[in-house]
């Protein structure tokens, strides 16, 4: 049985799921088994995509999201590249057993990963025209001849230019489909995954026209159905492509993680100086990210790197090179600081509903520099702006350009296998059980390093296979036939 | 491209640029004929002086989808593949509709409708000249495919459960059995005399039980009223005894996942106690499952424009009252009303056609015939179990008045600038005698029972006890006879040496076989399908067809597999006039406001729209202009 995974990142369940008018969705749902899939924490693109593929935790891969801390020091963050993980991927899985598996913009995949099919990479990729994407390499002149210019992500999508970026999101996601649909027709393969970064893109530039609860939100506007105009066109991409099918695909649609609104963002640096627990020589004048910030180290506890979420680190001494928190004290501090976190409010006053974990009671090893806090701030329905210098916790513009939505903690999963015995709605099922699922129902050993369980654990039903023609097939014969008044 | 072939260098007929084709279906031209005479058919007695009369040489079979199929594409239906309203799949010998079929290339995928009529239409071969078209209900249009125009399918759009058209009938007696196309409902009212009951939507395709939509009937404000509550629209709806009701909008949900947008109409046979007949759920154009109009949007604004409307392939109750639960009165009622409705859909698209052409179809002239022959025919066998009930007689000519009055406004309606036709796709005759083609291939020795089996009404349809192994020939459909081949049937015995003898020989038996009962030749010739076809379809034909005689037809079991007692039977049912014989007794009819030379083809009619508008004829189309 060949495989297909469809990516499509940060597709809501309720949209996904929700919406009647995506008639391929349906057909697959009524095919198959779907439901609400729980990401992983932090609900983020990168390592989510990973984790999905490896079946591992993101403490397990080391990787905490796009931005990681190489080592102790106060340099900053290194940013993840397919290097990062090289953890078993099922598709690495698919080629021990001597099979072919595509890979195709699945992130982290730049420098290309080498895979026993073809793989071309993900939206990190620095410049299609300039670096080897593809691997192999000339598989990108057959890309360049399908469809030009190949575009991996929608450069500056925070942006106010709506008309452009719609404009760009769908030129790129077209020639990915196109080039897709290459593959699956005119190319050998058993495993084919591939994943659409514009989903993502579209969400955080046109939320808040499409969401009634956010609160920028006006009815009537004239960007409304952006967002589900392209849930619609997305499905019937899907449906070509499914054209392309033989009856023995199992065909796996699923996102990394959903999308919600985002209310604002909330300064955790600017709240962690204003706590004493970040101690600065000097108040910037200007807004400055937190690498520009002259931060007095002897004095700091806990500093926060922004972004979706809030990766805070402890200054601890021995690790850090001027850690002030005692080792023995590291556990009281982090537990006041979590509590503290907790307590965090909207600009309205009111207990935001933060989120605060610890990274040793999420994943199962934790490996490289993980982040001492994991922070949700308001459920995610704020975003964390690590820079200093707005005065203020709450801010409703977005420091890195206009973003009006967020990460949602569940994705959504549609799952269609030939003969597979689960259907309806699946509750509970998380984003480390597909692959071993997908390997299950498709034959393939499940390696140990899977954390995740298999849904389809039951195996594959055994379909009855039709012995000419049942008395149901000429009910549905003469159903077909009746009304003609020319029969019997 | 093909190339245009030699006629097309002949310049477009002078000053036409719009041409307007009404279809009536199943017009005689000997009763058109007769009715001219009498002076009752003032405008086509019009017609026929500014341009001429013919009578239009139909296909085999003179069936409305192989005819109109031929109009459309000018070839003969080896061209196009529509040889029949049924065909067979060899491999399992079973009876399909062979107007369209649904394709699932694999199990993700929803169905999609594949229409089997093909070869290049002419409005397509229009729109490689640039001109536009409107097609309204061409039968074999369905799912409408691209058109540079507007286009509402016809026959071959199925009703909301996937067949032709599946009423209901509601009924407090017990042990009513279904007849022909509908699905019987006992119902029983609680203390109150309300009634929760429901309406039988599409098959689910896992359990293959069909959807519900609850309704609930209770009692209106008089006896003779009830009314229907349920969450379509309208919430309420008033049903009157002995009339047609608005139509009630309804969503199915088949399917955890699915909806199934329909609407029905009641027919109030009786409010207490009930007996309540539902017509099939037709589509509901703002939404149909399959692509019934282009552009796809057009079924809806035709029913803002000119309100809801009839969507199913074939509308006319015709099994409604075969069955008897509805009465002649009751369906021409109901004809009534779908003629006043493709009026205005026809009127509607003449007020605004500026160039190209326009086609419309009427199907009800077909139907009406088909139901109401026997009254002009007071000895016909069907009229023994009907009974003829007076007032009838002059039901068809009335039909062909009203034919009459419609041609009448479309001439006056048209320009100097415009070619008006107004066409049928065969005649029509009676039916009064059936055969039985497969227990005649039996006594032949060229059809064989399972052990211990013999032709019987026991034997059922579908070929239940028939046994493949020893069997030579077969038949189904309407006409069409099947040789045994080995390798192309599943159990094949016929070898491909065998098979041209075998087929002479049945060929030579079949012609002129007499009806021992009446003295009369049932059977006028059976030819190979390799003499009427040629095309690259002809494969698909049966590989005989038999023309049968006047007021002769193949029997209601042979149509789908039966193999019952005796070589010929009565037609004792309502449905008692019939047009599938010899075609060369069932020619239609044309009228054109222009000259035209009167040896005319159902093949020509494309040519001459073609020519009329000055754009190229495909050379693969067979006729030739006749203007």
């Amino acid at each position: 049985m060949k495989v297909l995974v469809i990516g499509l990142d940060c597709a809501a369940p309720e949209l996904l799921l929700g919406e009647p008018r995506l008639t391929n969705m349906r057909r697959l749902m009524e095919a198959g088994c779907h439901g609400r899939l729980e990401s992983i924490i932090p609900p983020i693109t990168v390592p989510a995509w990973m984790c999905m593929a490896t079946s591992r935790d993101p403490g397990s891969l080391g990787v905490y999201g796009f931005r990681n801390r190489n080592d102790y020091s106060y340099d900053g963050l290194g940013i993840v590249n397919s290097r990062s993980i090289q953890d078993l991927a099922i598709w690495d899985q698919v080629a021990r057993e001597g099979k072919r598996a595509h890979v195709v913009g699945v992130p982290p995949n730049y420098p290309p990963r080498k895979t026993s099919g073809v793989s071309i990479g993900c939206f990190l990729t620095p410049d299609t025209a300039e670096r080897v994407y593809t691997h192999p390499a000339s598989l990108a002149d057959d890309v360049a001849r399908l469809v030009g210019d190949y575009p991996v992500d929608v450069r500056g999508f925070r942006t106010p230019y709506k008309d452009w970026l719609k404009d760009e999101i769908y030129t790129m996601t077209r020639k990915h489909f196109e080039v897709l649909r290459h593959l699956a027709r005119d190319t050998a393969w058993d495993y084919l995954q591939f994943v659409e970064i514009g989903l993502d893109r579209i969400q955080h530039g046109f939320w808040k026209y499409h969401d009634p609860e956010h609160r920028d939100y006006q009815p009537g506007n004239q960007y409304e159905q952006v967002i589900r105009d392209y849930y619609l066109y997305l499905d019937d991409e899907v449906g070509r492509l499914l054209e392309l099918l033989d009856e023995e695909t199992a065909v796996l649609v699923l996102s990394d993680h959903g999308a919600q609104r985002l209310d604002g963002g909330f300064c955790v640096n600017e709240w962690l100086f204003d706590q004493g627990d970040l101690a600065l020589h000097r108040y910037p004048d200007q807004v400055t990210p937190v690498t520009g910030l002259e931060i007095d180290w002897g004095r700091t506890t806990a500093w926060s790197e922004g972004g979706y979420y809030a990766r805070v680190f402890l200054n601890v001494k021995g690790r850090e090179p001027q850690g002030i928190i005692d080792p023995a004290d590291y556990e009281k501090v982090r537990d006041d600081l979590a509590v503290r976190l907790e307590a965090t409010t909207d600009d309205a006053g009111r207990l935001m509903g933060t989120l605060v974990y610890k990274p040793q009671q999420l994943y199962r090893e934790v490996k490289n520099v993980a982040p001492d806090l994991i922070v949700h701030f308001g459920g995610l329905y704020w975003r964390s702006v690590g820079g200093l210098g707005y005065r203020a916790f709450h801010v409703h513009e977005n420091d890195t350009g206009p973003d009006d939505c967020n990460h949602a903690q569940f994705g959504a999963f549609i799952l269609a296998a030939p003969g597979q015995a689960i259907h309806g709605e699946v509750k509970r099922a998380s984003l480390l059980d597909m692959a071993p699922t997908l390997l299950e129902l498709a034959g393939y050993d499940v390696p140990a390093s899977m954390q995740g369980r298999s849904l389809a654990a039951a195996g594959p039903a055994s379909m009855p296979v039709p012995s000419g023609v049942s008395e149901a097939d000429e009910e549905i014969i003469r159903q077909r036939l009746s009304g003609l008044g020319y029969i019997g | 491209m093909e190339p245009p072939r030699a006629p097309s260098c002949l310049p477009a007929v002078p000053n036409i640029r719009k041409v307007v084709v009404v279809g009536f279906d199943g017009l005689e031209p000997k009763l058109v004929e007769r009715l001219i005479e009498r002076g009752e058919l003032p405008n086509m007695a019009r017609l026929r002086q500014q341009g001429n009369f013919a009578r239009l040489a139909t296909t085999c079979p003179a069936q409305t989808p192989v005819a109109w199929s031929t109009f459309a594409t000018g070839v003969n239906p080896g061209g196009h593949g529509i040889f029949d309203f049924i065909q067979r799949d060899p491999r399992t010998y079973m009876p399909q509709l062979a107007l369209n079929r649904y394709q699932q290339t694999n199990p993700f995928l929803p169905p999609k409708a594949v229409n089997l009529r093909r070869g290049k239409t002419v409005w397509d071969a229009l729109a490689d000249h640039g001109l536009p078209s409107v097609v309204l209900r061409c039968p074999c249009t369905y799912p409408a495919g691209d058109v540079r125009g507007r286009l509402l399918s016809g026959m071959g759009v199925p009703d909301l459960r996937g067949g032709l058209g599946t009423s209901t009938f509601y009924t407090t007696a017990e042990g009513i059995k279904p007849r022909e196309g509908e699905a019987v409902v006992r119902v029983v009212p609680d203390q109150h005399g309300n009634i929760a009951t429901h309406l039988l939507g599409p098959l689910n395709g896992k359990t293959r039980r069909p959807a519900e939509f609850e309704i609930h009937v209770q009692a209106g404000q008089t006896p003779d009223r009830v009314v229907v509550r349920s969450t379509g629209e309208p919430r309420e709806l008033e049903l009157v005894e002995g009339r047609w009701s608005e139509w009630l909008k309804v969503k199915f949900k088949p399917g955890l996942l699915q909806s199934a947008r329909g609407m029905v109409r009641f027919y109030l046979v009786r409010g207490k106690p009930l007996e309540l007949y539902a017509s099939p759920l037709n589509f509901d154009p703002q939404a149909p499952i399959f692509p019934i109009s282009f552009p796809a949007e057009y079924a809806a604004e035709l029913e803002s424009r000119l309100g809801a409307y009839y969507t199913a392939g074939m509308i006319e109750d015709h099994a409604g009252l075969s069955n008897g639960r509805i009465t002649e009165e009751a369906f021409l009622d109901q004809c009534g009303q779908v003629w006043r409705q493709r009026e205005a859909m026809l009127f509607d698209e003449l007020a605004r056609l500026d160039e190209g052409l326009l086609f419309c179809l009427f199907d009800t002239p077909d139907r009406v015939q088909h139901m109401f022959w026997r009254f002009t025919e007071p000895d016909h066998p069907a009229n023994q179990s009907a009974g003829l009930r007076a007032g009838f007689e002059g039901v068809i000519d009335e039909q062909y008045r009203r034919c009459d009055t419609l041609a009448g406004q479309v001439l006056d309606q048209a320009d100097e600038n415009t070619l008006v036709i107004a066409m049928s796709d065969h005649g029509f005759n009676s039916f009064r005698r059936g055969m039985h083609l497969n227990t005649w291939l039996h006594d032949q020795g060229l059809l064989a029972m399972k052990p211990n089996m013999r032709p019987g009404d026991e034997a059922g349809d579908f070929f239940h006890h028939v046994d493949w192994s020893r069997t030579k020939a077969y038949a189904l459909g309407l006409g069409g006879v099947y040789l045994n081949l080995a390798g192309r049937e599943a159990q094949g015995t016929v070898s491909a040496d065998e098979a041209q003898p075998l087929k002479s020989q049945l060929a030579r038996t079949l012609s002129g076989l007499v009806d021992p009962q009446t003295s009369r030749v049932a059977v006028r010739s059976a030819l190979a399908r390799e003499e009427v076809y040629r095309g690259p379809y002809t494969a698909e034909a049966p590989d005989l067809v038999v023309n049968f005689a006047e007021g002769y037809r193949c029997s209601w079991a042979t149509t789908l597999g039966g193999v019952p007692q005796g070589h010929f039977e009565d037609n004792t049912r309502r449905w008692a006039g019939d047009h599938i014989i010899d075609p060369l007794l069932v020619p239609g009819v044309l009228l054109m406001n222009r000259p035209f030379r009167t040896k005319a083809r159902l093949t020509d009619l494309a040519p001459t729209i073609l020519a009329a508008l000055g754009a190229p004829i495909p050379h693969a189309m067979e006729g030739e202009p006749l203007v």
